[in-house]
């Protein structure tokens, strides 16, 4: 059996790569992919604990199942969300280079 | 019971809410059909709020058209209590009058009407429920319900003050600085009242928390003021704990009773305020802060109440003397109503603090009296500058030849407020001065030396503003229009009918205050 | 007896009506007030009659605490406040009451009251009219206020509690503004109706002190029942002495005792009929009464009672002085009422009850009089400055007369009613008072005769000013009302006399604890009698035949006189007090509102605020990155924290 931390090396690997994504890259397209490897690397590390949990011979736990669903869910929206307004972005700007749009501030 | 008296508080919060809702559906671009409908919506209040006071036996005391809707479970423990004493009927009735009187005044009120009946009626709607509630989360929801209209009201149908500072002037000689005057943009006033008003709501929510965590230590976690208000018959609330919830609400209510030196938003607000949110603003919104101290902490807090009174007092006594000076010097008709509600405002916290049933009775008589006197005076001044546009004092006289009737109410008014018997006024400020006498003597003296002080600048106002030779500007001046006529009548009615018998409502007060100083 | 409340209620009710009514009917509603204050006067005699007829026994009479004499209360609850049911003894409740006391004191101050009233406002209907004999445009307004006022002071006389007093002790203080602003359009009225409100509300607020400080000794706000308490010695002398000083305050301010004297000269400012009621026969003769009425209070304390004789005194003589240099007729005649109140405070204060009392009633005829006439000559020729007229008597020998009549009965002239009443109390200072009061007394006995005499022989007699030759005399309505009175200002003081019949005299009507006769104290009366006459001699020569020059003593008296014409100053001082102290205070406040209170402390935190906003503002750069790493190290933060924390 694949130890528990092997998975949460692999989570947290995968966490920095997207980390790393969102704050280096320009391109919102690629932010987004970024953010999504993020939310990944949590589901990983989500299920693998679940399961890890119920091969200690617990109770069955079903939570982090439940829990990376939600996420999957709510990044499907949050993607579906995002491109469209990346889609206005390029649209209006004719750029998805986040450093040029930094209207919302003061 | 019969079904009114089941409903009725209820009615009294639902009906305004329920206009002012339906208001929202009414044509955008006929102002007056907003007018007809709010007039009928706060009639219905006004005869609902009447035949509350009528219905409220007086005999039997306490509180009565009790009510309770539950809504949240524990521990939590949030329901919708209604019930009203002695105290609350009084203020009811007054909410009901200025309501009414103030939605009939803004007839003046042409631009987006309906937004603005809508906004005043939610306001209404708010005092209600605050008076009648027995739930300190439904009290702090329609306090904010009260309050947060204010800023849109304000902000948006307020007007503006520019003075022009070379008739500023000191034994004759001018003077470059602004030396208490103003030059204050409508926006400056609706802002600094609701950031003032909303810092003292914070520090009410603290209070009504630590009430809250207070008794869930005791094992009974509830925002029912019946429930809290045996646990603190029983002594659950410590002294400690007392001495630092009570001055919370002593100063987070006070603010918006006008307390010292937190007062400073009611002139700038008064000022910049149209004429009916004037009149419900100086005539009933003050009130809630008194009522809420009355409430929330003499009943629940009576030994911090006992141990916060002595600073109490003598911040109403600064109220009564230091409105009074201040609004000796004001040139702006407007602001020196606002220091004198100032003024009068300290005769209500005096008469709180007094803790004594005579001056207490007397605070809820002055909450009446100048609730009325104060919405006719903000009346009349609005009819004065609907027609010349000027509010310095300086500037306008001879204004009793042209606006015989609009001078004439506004004198009565005037001389209710410098406590002239035979008018409410004096019957309160003198049960005032009779509590204060029995317990703070020496301010007593200063009290009723400030009703003198009040005196001086009633009558320097009246001689300026209304008496002498007209001026050929005010030639074509119109007098007061039939509604305000009729408002102003009314009013004046009932400062005579509370000067002359104040019985009707004195006893209905006096139960009231019986409930709460059986607590001390 | 019990109808005795009809009299005020019938003006009180004639006031709405004139108010609603009184530009649709006759005569600007006028007659209503003349009605009601006629009916009033009628009642009066039926109350008289009640109470010459009752006895203790009667129905709600009884024999007075303090006065001796016979008393009837007659009241209704008006208002509780404070703890239903509770006892008021201790002062957790306290019930205020209509009532109305109907004693000797009543029955004098009631009967001026409704007479001069009703003479006044009769004499009013001639007066208040221009030269083509249209009515004033504001008339009812005019009625309305007069109805208001004599309500008032019917109310202010018939009280039985201090509370009830005060109220209607205000309403005259109200209607004394009103009036005296009536012609507002000028700026003279204006400002001395404001300053008479003003000046008089200061003494209010001792007697509303004074009064509180007698209920929380009391208990209640009765007379009867204060009275008792002091009589029972539950009051300390202290109490007795500062409460009686209180109200003496409020009296100073109505009766214009020095130093609030000086509302009262400019007061003249109001139509002349309104000041020969209100400021001379009954609303300034109301702090008499209230001392009067308070007497078993301020007669338990000796230095209550010596102030109340040397403020009275220092008025008497100092108003006197005045008088006998002011040049507006309306004046002279307003210090000489300043000095006549001065004199029966000076005779309470002596204990002179009766002679005080008995001085009120017959200077409020004779001075009531003397402004009608003085009414009546402005009425004529629009002119108040004696230094203008002269010889008057020519074309207006009626006013001429009735006025001489006022005045030689002011002045003491024997068997007048002046004379009488003077002369009472004279012995009353003679026999309480140090020999310093008995000679400064009859020093102010023979200016006062001075002045009168002045007044009366510039005006009427002496040469003629031609100026004055087209002028018409009184009308009708005015001369009888003045010939009424002048049968009062002859034959009032003959009450001093023992008569037979159930009145027996004024001595045994209006007593304070026992009745007296007539008291004569020979040498007294000799040398008043003397004074007054040697004056109005000397006044005839000096005056009116001008046989006597006194140019001469001007020129040597000059600086005593400049200070006297300046009304030694008074005026300037508090005109200085108020510019630059009461309103410099006002401004300052003002100010310290705005700049400290205000602007540092209200909008200090505001501005903090801001300019912190200002300053953090720029941390938010826009740029996603910033964003990111903000909360990856947050993270991390929160992650080490963590980590320390559950170690």
């Amino acid at each position: 059996m694949v130890p528990l931390v092997a998975f949460q090396v692999l989570s947290a690997a995968l966490f920095a790569i997207g980390l790393y994504g969102v704050m280096a890259r320009r391109s919102a397209v690629l932010i987004v992919m970024s953010i999504e490897l993020m939310l990944n690397a949590v589901n990983i590390n989500l299920i693998a604990a679940a399961s890890h949990l119920d091969g200690m011979g617990k109770w069955a736990n079903f939570d982090g199942q439940i829990i990376a669903i939600f996420v999957i869910t709510v990044a499907a929206a949050e993607v579906g969300l995002g491109m469209a307004i990346i889609l206005r972005m390029y649209r209006n700007r004719s750029t998805v280079n986040v450093d040029e749009i930094n209207l919302m501030k003061w | 019971m019969n079904s009114f008296d089941q409903s009725a508080l209820l009615l009294t919060i639902l009906v305004p809410l329920a206009g002012a809702g339906l208001s929202m559906f009414l044509p955008r671009n006929r102002p007056n059909d907003a007018w007809y409908f709010a007039i009928f919506v706060s009639a219905i209040t006004l005869l609902i709020s009447v035949a509350l006071f009528v219905r409220y036996d007086f005999g039997a005391g306490g509180y009565q058209f009790q009510r309770i809707y539950e809504w949240l479970d524990a521990p939590l423990n949030i329901d919708l209590h209604l019930a009203m004493d002695g105290i609350a009927a009084t203020l009811v009735l007054l909410n009901g009058i200025v309501l009414f009187g103030a939605v009939l005044i803004s007839q003046t009120i042409k631009h987006r009407s309906r937004d603005f009946f809508v906004l005043l009626l939610a306001l209404g709607s708010g005092v209600f429920g605050v008076f009648v509630v027995q739930d300190l989360f439904f009290l702090f929801f329609f306090y904010e319900l009260a309050v947060l209209p204010m800023y849109l009201l304000i902000g948006v149908w307020g007007s503006s003050t520019i003075f022009d500072p070379d008739r500023q002037r000191l034994w004759g000689i001018p003077i470059p600085f602004d030396l208490g005057s103003y030059n204050r943009p409508k926006e400056y006033g609706a802002m600094k009242l609701m950031l003032v008003l909303v810092a003292g709501s914070v520090l009410i929510w603290i209070g009504i928390l630590a009430m809250y965590v207070a008794a869930a230590q005791e094992g009974s976690p509830t925002f029912s003021m019946v429930e809290l208000g045996v646990l603190a018959e029983q002594g659950a609330f410590s002294p400690a704990f007392q001495n630092w919830v009570f001055p919370l609400f002593m100063i987070g209510f006070g603010v918006l009773a006008g307390l010292w030196p937190f007062h400073t938003w009611s002139p700038d607000g008064h000022v910049a305020a149209p004429t009916g949110v004037s009149m419900l603003h100086a005539g009933v919104l003050m009130k809630l802060g008194a009522f809420g101290i009355i409430r929330v902490g003499m009943v629940l807090l009576p030994e911090g109440a006992e141990a916060w009174m002595p600073v109490l007092i003598v911040l109403g006594t600064v109220n009564v003397v230091y409105g009074a000076i201040s609004a000796m010097s004001q040139r702006d008709l407007k602001y020196i109503i606002g220091y004198s509600s100032v003024s009068h405002m300290g005769y209500v916290i005096m008469g709180i603090a007094t803790l004594h049933p005579v001056g207490l009775a007397g605070a809820v008589l002055q909450m009446f009296s100048h609730g009325i006197m104060t919405a006719l005076m903000f009346a009349m001044v609005g009819a004065i500058y609907e027609r010349t546009h000027i509010r310095d004092i300086t500037v306008l006289n001879g204004l009793m030849k042209r606006m015989g009737y609009t001078s004439f109410f506004f004198a009565i008014a005037g001389l209710a407020s410098l406590g002239l018997p035979g008018l409410s006024g004096f019957v309160a400020e003198f049960m005032v001065f009779v509590g204060v006498f029995k317990t703070y003597l020496p301010l007593a003296v200063l009290a009723v030396f400030g009703a003198a002080l009040t005196a001086i600048y009633i009558l320097r106002l009246l001689a300026r503003t209304f008496f002498g030779e007209p001026d050929p500007r005010w030639e074509g001046l119109n007098d007061a229009s039939p509604v305000e006529k009729s408002v102003g009548a009314a009013f004046v009615l009932i400062l005579l009918f509370v000067g002359v018998w104040p019985a009707p409502l004195t006893r209905v007060i006096n139960v009231g205050v019986d409930s709460v100083m059986k607590l001390f | 007896m019990v109808w005795a409340w009809l009299i005020p209620v019938l003006s009180f009710a004639a006031v709405p009506l004139i108010i609603l009514f009184g530009k649709r009917l006759p005569a600007k509603g006028s007659p209503l007030a003349i009605l009601a204050i006629l009916a009033g006067f009628a009642i009066f005699w039926v109350v008289f009659a009640g109470f010459l007829s009752a006895s203790p026994d009667t129905e709600g009479c009884e024999i007075g605490v303090g006065t001796e004499a016979l008393t009837c209360n007659f009241k209704i609850t008006w208002f509780e406040a404070g703890i239903p049911g509770a006892d008021t003894s201790n002062h957790d409740r306290i019930e205020v009451a209509w009532g109305m006391t109907i004693d000797p004191l009543t029955i004098a101050m009631l009967g001026l009251a409704t007479f001069v009233a009703l003479m006044v406002q009769i004499y009013s209907l001639g007066y208040m009219r221009d030269h083509d004999g249209n009515f004033d445009p504001r008339l009812d307004w005019y009625y309305a206020f007069h109805a208001l006022f004599i309500a008032s002071m019917l109310t202010l006389v018939l009280a039985d509690n201090f509370l009830l007093l005060y109220v209607a002790w205000e309403l005259v203080g109200l209607c004394s503004y009103l009036l005296i602003g009536f012609w507002h359009e000028r700026p003279e009225p204006r400002e001395a109706a404001k300053k008479a409100f003003i000046v008089t509300r200061i003494g209010d607020v001792g007697l509303l002190v004074g009064i509180l400080l007698l209920w929380s000794q009391v208990g209640s706000f009765s007379m009867t029942e204060t009275f008792a308490a002091i009589e029972n010695g539950v009051l300390s002398d202290g109490v007795i002495t500062v409460s009686a000083l209180l109200l003496f305050l409020g009296a100073m301010g109505k009766s214009a005792q020095f130093p609030f004297h000086v509302w009262l000269p400019d007061a003249m400012e109001g139509p002349t009929p309104v000041s020969a009621l209100i400021h001379a026969a009954t609303m300034v003769a109301a702090g008499v009464y209230l001392v009067a009425r308070a007497f078993p209070l301020f007669s338990a304390s000796d230095t209550a009672m010596l102030v109340v004789a040397t403020i009275g005194l220092i008025t008497a003589l100092g108003a006197a002085t005045i008088a006998l240099v002011a040049t507006d007729l309306k004046r002279i005649l307003a210090y000489s009422t300043i000095s006549h109140l001065g004199l029966m405070m000076l005779s309470l204060g002596a204990f002179g009850y009766t002679a005080a009392v008995f001085h009120l009633l017959a200077h409020g005829f004779a001075k009531a009089l003397l402004f009608l006439g003085a009414g009546s000559v402005m009425h004529s020729t629009d002119e108040l400055d004696v230094r203008q007229m002269g010889g008057l008597r020519r074309v207006m020998p009626v006013t001429a007369i009735l006025f001489s009549i006022g005045a030689l009965s002011l002045g003491g002239i024997p068997i007048l009613a002046g004379f009488w009443s003077k002369d009472e109390i004279l012995v009353a200072v003679n026999k309480e008072l140090p020999v310093i009061f008995i000679v400064l007394t009859l020093v102010t006995a023979l200016f006062s005769a001075l002045y009168m005499a002045r007044a009366m022989f510039v005006v009427f007699y002496g040469r003629f000013a031609e100026q004055f030759e087209h002028v018409h005399d009184a009308p009708k309505t005015m001369s009888i009302t003045m010939g009424l009175l002048a049968v009062f200002a002859i034959v009032f003081g003959l009450l001093a006399l023992d008569l037979p019949g159930p009145f027996k005299g004024i001595g045994y009507f209006i007593f304070y604890h026992e009745g007296h006769g007539l008291v004569v104290v020979a040498w007294v009366m000799g040398l008043s009698t003397l004074l007054a006459i040697a004056a109005f001699i000397f006044g005839y020569l000096a005056y009116a035949r001008r046989s006597i020059n006194l140019d001469g003593t001007r020129g040597t008296f000059a600086r005593v006189l400049e200070v006297a014409e300046n009304k030694y100053y008074v005026d300037e001082i508090y005109q200085w007090t108020v510019d630059r102290v009461v309103l410099s205070l006002s401004r300052f406040i003002a100010w310290v509102d705005r700049a400290l209170v205000n602007d540092v402390g209200i909008n200090g935190p505001g501005d903090i605020t801001r300019v912190l906003g200002d300053r953090l503002k720029y941390h938010v750069t826009g740029y996603v990155y910033t964003y990111a790493l903000a909360m990856a190290l947050g993270l991390i933060g929160l992650a080490i924290f963590w980590w320390l924390v559950s170690r």
